[in-house]
């Protein structure tokens, strides 16, 4: 192989690599042999080692960028598949994010879902250690701003609030804050999933 | 599929035809797996050869990653000829058994929906020829 093929190669495995943030040193290492065999295999197959038939095996492969990000996306499907816990969703969300604006925009939406769960069920849990300041309370000043508020009982409650619920924020916060949490798992797989799927074949005609 | 569309704008049943084949995706793998050890290249040469599945390249590799996360295939690295190693791959005790009931939910679902479709296809039933072969 020509020196001006194997500095292709390199380069192209460097913009790979750059873009495999988090993923473990080992799984780095495998993917990028894996791909490095497979270019000088597809070049030699074609019209023999030449910079030509390498550039060819890459336009084939797509961009390194395409490339790295459906490694990753894909890690993140395969961890769901095998554990739905938050944390693992939210640790590969991360890594999708700092590559590309949609997984950002999933990552926001994760957080704000997971974040309003978790106070949802912190409120329910709260209620029988606070019985008298956490749940969901309501006011409507003089120009007639309603507001609710969840409260976790912590402090006083300012002056001119009402409790709603009562007790039933003990079985409503726990069902709304479960279905928040398994809502927005749902979903930013469902978003990965679709993100996934535009490229994953094409047409032969 | 026969050359009408030089370069198809997608319209909605092309949309469909990818997420079709992209569902059949995993399947195919599997089962081109199913006789034994292959590497990325000559995975990607059975869809092509024996299944008409166009799969692009840059799907197959980290799709064969996530098949391993899962537990369904194995890897082992193996030195070549060419001069550098291998992956190859093979399917795990627990790919297998998933193979075999996803080619039977394929076949189940596939005879179903031929039988519906027989009226809109006419030519879906065997031709003369291939009834010949048979």
């Amino acid at each position: 192989m020509t020196d001006d093929a194997q500095a292709t190669i390199e380069a192209y495995l460097n913009r790979v690599r750059g873009r495999l943030r988090g993923l473990s040193a080992e799984d780095k290492r495998e993917i990028l042999e894996e791909l490095h065999s497979h270019i000088v295999d597809k070049a030699a197959s074609s019209a023999g080692q030449t910079t030509l038939a390498v550039e060819a095996a890459l336009a084939s492969l797509g961009s390194p960028e395409d490339l790295a990000r459906e490694y990753v996306t894909d890690e993140l499907l395969s961890r769901a598949e095998v554990s739905r816990s938050p944390w693992h969703l939210l640790d590969s969300l991360f890594r999708w994010a700092s590559m590309s604006l949609a997984g950002f925009v999933v990552l926001l939406g994760s957080i704000t879902g997971y974040f309003l769960g978790a106070v949802f069920i912190l409120v329910a849990a709260l209620k029988p250690f606070h019985p008298e300041t956490a749940g969901l309370w309501f006011s409507q000043d003089v120009t007639g701003d309603r507001t609710f508020s969840l409260r976790m009982g912590f402090g006083t409650v300012p002056a001119g609030m009402r409790e709603v619920l009562g007790w039933w924020i003990v079985p409503i916060g726990l069902l709304v804050g479960l279905g928040l949490v398994i809502g927005t798992t749902q979903v930013a797989l469902w978003c990965a999933q679709q993100y996934r799927s535009p490229r994953t074949m094409r047409h032969r005609r | 599929m026969n050359g009408h569309l030089v370069a198809p704008e997608p319209t909605g049943a092309d949309k469909w035809e990818v997420q079709l084949r992209k569902g059949c995706l995993e399947l195919a793998i599997l089962a081109a797996l199913w006789s034994g050890k292959l590497y990325g290249l000559e995975v990607l040469r059975r869809l092509e050869s024996d299944s008409d599945l166009v799969v692009s390249e840059g799907t197959v590799y980290p799709l064969l990653s996530r098949l391993k996360a899962l537990g369904l295939v194995g890897s082992e690295w193996v030195e070549s000829d060419a001069g550098h190693p291998r992956k190859y791959y093979t399917l795990t005790p627990t790919g297998r058994k998933r193979a075999l009931e996803m080619a039977a939910i394929w076949a189940r679902f596939s005879s179903s929906m031929s039988r519906l479709l027989t009226p809109l296809v006419p030519h879906a039933t065997p031709t003369r020829e291939e009834a010949d072969n048979l």
